[in-house]
């Protein structure tokens, strides 16, 4: 892999990435084979069912997860060597949020503690200049300056996750990555923090990578759009032509699962439910992935492993049956 | 606990206060031996009377505190940084060396503490230690009797601290392992350790008595409660306050101790298993929701 | 419209606990009528779990509880029942599902007995009747190849399958009223779907009373026939799902709508938010709970508490609890 990089290589690049793990219960596959590219700038969602191996695939694309097999090149660099030559160095380009802002920060430490860290950490600063940017911190994820003398259990869940993303903002990174940073929020309070993200990466220029599975939302904030199923990528492209258009059955039948909010959409709509549960990562079936709960299943989909192929939203996906002109309709 | 005794405590306080005051509390010098007042009853120059070498009881006593009080501290000072730093290293680095360290902590805890000193004090008799003073050979022995407790509890903090997110989170951030260690696992380790510590205190009041009764640990005439009970021994009939006054001593300081730990070890016990233990049901958590959020936005 | 078959009315429940007192409900009413949905819409502490379960004995442990208001099982006051006859009440007369399945199931014990020993209880049944109902129960519930789930234990079977289960187990007793608490929230997508539509054909064919407690307005879509919409443990509107849901006229409901994005309508704005976090409700304020994250907020909505008025008539009548938006939007009461 020493091939010249083009002038802006990608935000993130994976290759044949895969994370196993050995259980009690036997191996799992939490992710079996990714390849991902995300330019810098994107908005990227990654969704799925729980299972799906998306946490894992984006723990393991900044190195919380040790990567059976498989690369991941970060703005060009090999990230594993990036983190071992310069792991401060790394940190300041990449951060990550976690899906528990609550968990994620020491209880010990009030709030100003806890977005002191990293700017301490990186040796940022003097007293009052980290004072200062703790202020602009405050500033831009709208948080009064009260908050930084209480500690993060007295404050609600939206500003926790506030809090969270003002300490991975004060390295000034170039890659955001978040785990669920919405689900552990009230329904009210996420639309909030939804518009938090938005305004961050139009102000900062941020490439964000949000791993989500409100599907709702991720159409309303993110460009582009990864659908994951037992540790494989389904099918990804441009947001909106993908839910407008989904080529892979099993993203159709994800898209129909989300019911509308307004019941006369919704009364007389034709949904498509899925038989059973996914399977286990334990032990994939053969073939693709999808073949045991998918309506339009056929002989060769039980036996031969589906790549990713050029489907008519211009994305690509996953299936046997899809193709740049047609593809399966459920 | 609301309304714990408070009281309790001031033995232990009273101890350790006397033990750093002790040289101006004595009224004698409490080696100096009296031929014309031996044993002498309570009187205005002898507020306890005397021993049978015509030595002062009260400043006895209290020299005995402060005997107790410095092996103490550096008994528990010893033990605390040697567990502390054994027992997190294991649990830091895991794999193999973890398995190592273990194994040799659960010896060390196999076999009871006094046991282990009285084996390193006969160890420690032969020729070639002869330079050492009784004294320290005891706090030695005592140390090492006593220091794989904090280091198991230590390694318990680690482990348990290493899985929280927020370790992960600073390794986000660029910490390193030693910024990691020092800022946010050792404060969780020592928080709890010293708090058993606390409790170890009176034990090991005990332990350094029983070896000075035994005749292996201070040696005559440095003032100690234990060795003041083998001397108080021979004149129980006649003269019982000679063993009256530094049992009831050594019963009010360990005593006390205990429950101090005890009451920090409750308070270190999650409110949740001293409280309602049971809240399994999903009706009951939405209403706790609605208390607690009202409680947090209270405070 | 049949009669009611659960109606609570003036509601008051106040929690204490040793350092505070939450009115966690104040003064709300509502029934359900046999085949008819409810859904009870509101945020995590709006008090709408305690507001449904909180009439059947179902209380949040540790806390002290002060209930007052009437309530109603079929005509009869369940206040005033005692704890063996709530208990009886819940098992038979009441179903009732929980987001954790793991909360109604015995995991010490197979499944299949579990619900043959409720349908032999509540429903009547012999043990060989019963037996064939707990089979016949979990080929409705939508769990695949009964006869050998029938005689597994809960760790054994997949999160959707135990969800299955436990709405299995709650239809054991054949229950007049089925009241589901978040049953999906903590369900993946197509699950979810799965189990929502579970529901409404379990409803459809028994003609049961459904209460659906939930925060997805999503599953309230699917499902509800009727909405109700919890604020801080008052009503904030109530009327059909088609009224509240695409013609809401209090501000929390319009502002939780809007905050709900949804693709498949292009005039749907999605994801404008609600500034601010719910009240505390230990230091509740006169007036209007919602007044302090209201963008609509005047004066009097801060001293005076608003009351329920109702803006549509019709089998169900449209209620607000906000003379603000009406009046200054002009729409007619009808009180």
């Amino acid at each position: 892999m020493t091939d010249v990089k083009q002038a802006d290589p990608p935000a993130i690049e994976a290759q044949g990435l895969k994370v196993h793990f050995q259980t009690a219960a036997g191996l799992v596959r939490a992710v079996d084979g990714v390849d991902l590219t995300i330019p810098k700038g994107a908005f990227h969602g990654i969704v799925g069912e729980s299972g799906c191996g998306k946490t894992t695939l984006a723990r393991a694309i900044i190195g919380l997860q040790h990567a059976t097999e498989g690369t991941v090149q970060i703005n060009g660099r090999d990230r594993a060597d990036w983190q071992k030559q310069d792991r401060k160095g790394f940190a300041r380009a990449v951060q990550f949020i976690f899906q528990d802002p609550l968990g994620s920060m020491s209880r010990r430490q009030t709030v100003g503690q806890t977005l002191e860290e990293p700017l301490l950490i990186h040796s940022i600063g003097n007293a009052s200049e980290r004072k200062q940017r703790l202020a602009e911190l405050l500033d831009l994820v709208a948080l009064p300056a009260t908050v930084l003398d209480r500690i993060p259990r007295s404050l609600s869940g939206g500003q926790r996750q506030r809090v969270s993303i003002a300490r991975a903002l004060a390295l000034n990174p170039s890659l955001l990555i978040c785990d669920e940073p919405l689900s552990a929020l009230d329904v009210s309070v996420r639309a909030q923090i939804v518009n938090l993200f938005a305004r961050l990466q139009a102000q900062l220029g941020l490439t964000i990578v949000i791993v989500a599975h409100d599907l709702a939302i991720v159409r309303e904030v993110c460009s582009e759009v990864t659908v994951m199923y037992l540790g494989r990528v389904a099918e990804q492209g441009v947001t909106k032509p993908v839910f407008a258009d989904p080529a892979h059955p099993y993203t159709q039948a994800l898209l129909s699962a989300v019911p509308s909010p307004d019941p006369r959409i919704e009364a007389p709509r034709p949904r498509i439910l899925l038989a059973g549960d996914p399977p286990s990562p334990r032990n994939p079936p053969p073939g693709c992935r999808f073949s045991t709960r998918c309506p339009v299943v056929e002989p060769q989909c039980r036996v031969t492993e589906p790549q990713l192929r050029p489907v008519a939203h211009s994305g690509q996906a996953a299936c046997h049956l899809a193709a740049a002109e047609s593809h399966a309709v459920i | 606990m609301k309304n714990w005794p408070w009281l309790i405590l001031t033995p232990a306080i009273i101890f350790v206060l006397i033990g750093l005051f002790a040289p101006f509390l004595m009224t004698h010098d409490p080696t100096v031996q009296d031929y014309k007042a031996i044993l002498s009853p309570a009187s205005w120059s002898h507020w306890l009377g005397t021993d049978y070498l015509g030595r002062d009881m009260y400043s006895r006593i209290i020299g005995g505190a402060r005997t107790s009080l410095v092996a103490m501290v550096f008994v528990l000072l010893a033990a605390l940084v040697i567990g502390v730093v054994i027992g997190s290293f294991a649990g830091y680095v895991g794999g193999r060396t973890e398995l190592v360290l273990i194994s040799i902590i659960d010896i060390a805890l196999a076999l009871p503490s006094l046991i282990i000193a009285l084996a390193l004090i006969g160890v420690f008799s032969g020729a070639s230690w002869s330079w050492m003073s009784d004294y320290w050979k005891m706090i030695i022995a005592l140390t090492l009797a006593w220091w794989a407790n904090y280091a198991r509890m230590s390694r318990a903090v680690v482990v348990a601290e290493l899985q929280q997110p927020y370790i992960e989170a600073a390794r986000v951030m660029g910490a390193s392992h030693m910024w990691i260690f020092t800022k946010h696992i050792l404060p969780h380790v020592l928080g709890l350790v010293v708090v058993y510590a606390s409790a170890d205190a009176g034990a090991l009041v005990l332990a350094i008595a029983t070896l000075s009764f035994l005749g292996l640990g201070v040696a005559p005439p440095t003032p100690e409660w234990g060795q003041m009970l083998v001397d108080g021994m021979s004149y129980i009939e006649e003269f019982p306050s000679l063993v009256i006054i530094p049992g009831l001593a050594l019963t009010a300081v360990v005593v006390s101790f205990n429950l101090l730990g005890e009451a920090f070890a409750l308070q270190k016990v999650p409110k949740a298993v001293r409280g309602g233990l049971l809240r399994r049901k999903k009706a009951t958590r939405a209403a706790e929701e609605t208390a607690r959020a009202a409680t947090e936005a209270k405070v | 419209m049949n009669a009611p078959v659960y109606a609570v009315e003036n509601l008051v429940i106040d929690l204490y606990t040793p350092s505070v007192s939450v009115r966690a409900v104040d003064g709300a009413s509502f029934h359900v009528s046999p085949g008819e949905t409810l859904a009870i819409v509101g945020e995590s502490g709006s008090g709408k779990t305690v507001m449904t379960l909180g009439p059947l004995g179902l209380m949040p442990e540790g806390v002290a509880v002060d209930l007052r208001g009437t309530a109603r099982a079929d005509g009869r006051d369940i206040l005033t029942l005692s704890p063996s006859e709530l208990s009886a009440l819940r098992g038979g007369f009441f179903g009732v599902i929980f987001q954790d399945p793991m909360s109604a199931l015995n995991p010490m014990l197979k499944i299949g007995p579990q619900l043959a020993s409720q349908a032999q209880k509540y429903a009547g049944l012999s043990a060989e009747a019963a037996r064939k109902e707990a089979v016949s129960l979990l080929a409705r519930s939508g769990i695949p190849d009964p006869e050998d789930r029938y005689d597994r234990y809960p760790h054994e079977l997949s999160g959707g399958m135990l969800q299955r289960a436990m709405i299995a187990l709650a239809l054991a007793a054949r229950p007049r009223v089925l009241i589901a608490d978040e049953p999906t929230t903590a369900l993946d997508a197509t699950v979810q779907a799965q189990i929502l539509a579970l529901i409404r054909t379990i409803q459809k064919e028994d003609g049961i009373a459904v209460v659906l407690i939930t925060h997805d307005i999503g599953a309230v879509s699917v499902l509800a026939d009727r909405v109700i919409v919890l604020y801080a443990g008052q009503i904030a509107e109530e009327g059909t799902a088609i009224q509240v849901l695409t013609a809401p006229v209090h501000p929390y409901t319009r502002g939780l709508l809007a905050s709900v994005p949804d693709f498949r309508s292009e005039s749907a704005t999605g994801t404008k938010e609600i500034p601010g976090i719910p009240p505390n409700q230990a230091q509740l304020m006169p007036g209007c709970r919602f007044a302090d994250r209201c963008d609509m907020v005047q004066a009097t909505c801060h001293s005076h508490r608003p009351r329920l008025q109702t803006v549509g008539l019709g089998d169900v009548p449209h209620r607000v609890a906000c003379p603000v938006v009406i009046a200054a939007e002009g729409i007619v009461t009808h009180d």
